[in-house]
Parts: structure tokens; C-alpha cells; sequence
């Protein structure tokens, strides 16, 4: 099962995410982290996520691009994927991503952790309301992003979006 | 009592906090009070104490692209935590959208 939770910056949805995977993997759980560690403020949040899993009983990979190649030596109950955002990033803009193949690269990655796990829980970001301009290589992201998160949402089994910390359900299971 | 009113910028969320809440002291813009303790060198979740009691209002500023600008983004970052702080604890935390409000924690008190 496919479950997409987004939200805007700061909103509570990795919390929330983590949350909705404990609840359906009762034993093996993936955290696959896309950030790549470049900065303080990647540092922060990093530190802040791994602080969030502590105790929880996850096995962490960090896993910056191509997904759709990455072998796990297990199936899993749950796989939390933090997140799509990053991930799409990585594969435009980082010397070893897909470049101009990113949105298939990152749809095919998705496939193929899904096909690892009985639960997959994929954590996105809504860029898409503050109204300014951007050069067309940062327009193009949001664009792909937008892409991506419609059609995970049209195969996901539930879809949530977090704000000020509250979830509410856009699709699916009506209670989380 | 502790309310929230979040949404984007110009969508009616004081004058709904005036009707709904006319008891409660409003609080206007909480994300302008969270940029001006930023820009004293002081920590904004201070401001969740000094909310507490009031109608809130605040602008929803998490949904677009990491900003370039590192006090921004730490702006941004302060803004969404203390609104996830006080939405924790209010009675009622009301999305509004065009002048509408949603009630997505707690119920409107005039229904």
C-alpha cells in the first residue's frame, strides 16, 4: 500500500509520517533518507529526523539518487521515504542524477520500493503557493514536483496533508 | 480559551477571529511578531506563552520553495514549529480560505 503525506515547511509531516508507517509495519521499517548532508541547515534537520526515529526501530539508508537500483537485502513490513522533494532535487541538479530523466528516475525508484515492502510511506513538500517567479530550472522543479505528487496521489491509497501539526485527510482512510 | 486562525495573507482571518471569538484579545499577524523576535536575537517559541488565552491569527508562509536567504529559511522554519506548538495545545485551530473558515481542530461556536 502506497500512503503520501505533504505538507509545507515546518508543518509536523515527517512526525505524522512516521506515525502512520509505525501503525502499519509492526516490525521491519526502512527509513530511506534522500538529504544530502551539505550544510548546517541539512545537518539540523537531519539531526532533528533522527532524533524523531529514536527508539522506533528503524534501519536507516541514506539514499540520495536512484532508487529504482538500490538492493535491500530484506523485505520489509513499512519503508518511510523522506522525501520526495529532495529526492526529485538530487536527480535534476546533483552530477550524479538522472538530469533530464529525473521524473521517470524518481517514479521508477517509487515502483521499485513498493515493490520491497507491504508499506509505503512517502513524504513530500507543497512548494507551490508562494507566488513568486523563479529562473525556469527552479520553475521547472516545482513543476515536476507537482507532476510527481498528482500522480502519487492518484495511485496512493491515502493521501494527507499536514498543517500547524493537524493531519487531514485528502484521500482515503478517513481517520488517521 | 486558545485559537488559531491560520491561512494565506489577506483571507479574512481577523475579521472571522472578531466574529467568531469577540471575547477573546486578538492577536494579528503572529508571523510579523516571530520576524521581529528573530531579528532581536530572541527565541520565538517564547511567543507561545505570551499567546496563550488569545484569538491568533497567522499567516500560513511554509508552502512554497526553500528560500535562498539562510534568515528566511529560518524564519519560515520558526513560523511553521511555534504554529504546530499552539495548534497543539488551542481549543480550536480554523484554516480560512476566501473569508471561509474550516474548523480542522474543534468546533465553531456559533453552530
Amino acid at each position: 500500500m502506497l500512503v503520501l503525506v505533504t505538507g509545507g515547511a515546518a508543518s509536523g509531516k515527517s512526525a505524522h509520517a512516521e506515525r502512520l508507517l509505525c501503525d502499519r509495519a509492526p516490525s521491519s521499517r526502512l527509513y530511506l533518507a534522500t538529504m544530502q548532508p551539505f550544510g548546517a541547515a541539512a545537518q539540523a534537520r537531519i539531526a532533528r529526523h533522527r532524533a524523531l526515529r529514536q527508539g522506533k526501530g528503524f534501519e536507516t539508508v541514506e539514499r540520495p539518487t536512484n532508487l529504482a537500483g538500490l538492493a535491500l537485502a530484506q523485505h520489509y513490513d513499512g519503508i518511510l521515504l523522506e522525501d520526495l522533494g529532495n529526492l526529485l532535487a538530487n536527480e535534476i541538479f546533483a552530477p550524479e542524477g538522472a538530469g533530464d530523466a529525473a521524473f521517470g528516475s524518481v517514479l521508477a525508484g517509487i515502483a521499485h520500493l513498493q515493490d520491497c515492502c507491504e508499506t509505503l510511506v512517502v513524504v513530500t513538500d507543497e512548494i507551490f503557493s508562494d507566488g513568486l517567479d523563479y529562473p525556469p530550472e527552479t520553475a521547472r522543479y516545482i513543476a515536476h514536483l507537482a507532476a510527481l505528487n498528482r500522480a502519487l496521489a492518484a495511485r496512493a491509497e491515502a493521501v494527507y496533508e499536514s498543517v500547524c501539526g493537524i493531519l487531514l485527510p485528502l484521500k482515503g482512510e478517513g481517520n488517521a | 480559551m486558545t485559537v488559531l486562525f491560520i491561512g494565506g495573507t489577506h483571507q479574512g482571518k481577523a475579521a472571522l477571529a472578531r466574529a467568531l471569538y469577540p471575547a477573546l484579545p486578538l492577536a494579528e499577524n503572529l508571523h510579523a511578531r516571530v520576524r521581529e523576535e528573530l531579528a532581536a536575537g530572541r527565541d520565538p517559541m517564547a511567543l507561545l506563552d505570551t499567546m496563550r488565552g488569545c484569538a491568533i491569527t497567522c499567516d500560513e508562509v511554509g508552502c512554497g520553495v526553500i528560500p535562498i536567504d539562510r534568515a528566511d529559511e529560518a524564519y519560515r522554519e520558526a513560523v511553521g514549529r511555534l504554529c504546530c506548538a499552539i495548534a497543539a495545545e488551542a481549543d480550536a485551530v480554523i484554516r480560512v480560505t476566501a473569508g471561509i473558515p474550516q474548523f480542522i481542530k474543534g468546533e465553531n461556536p456559533c453552530t
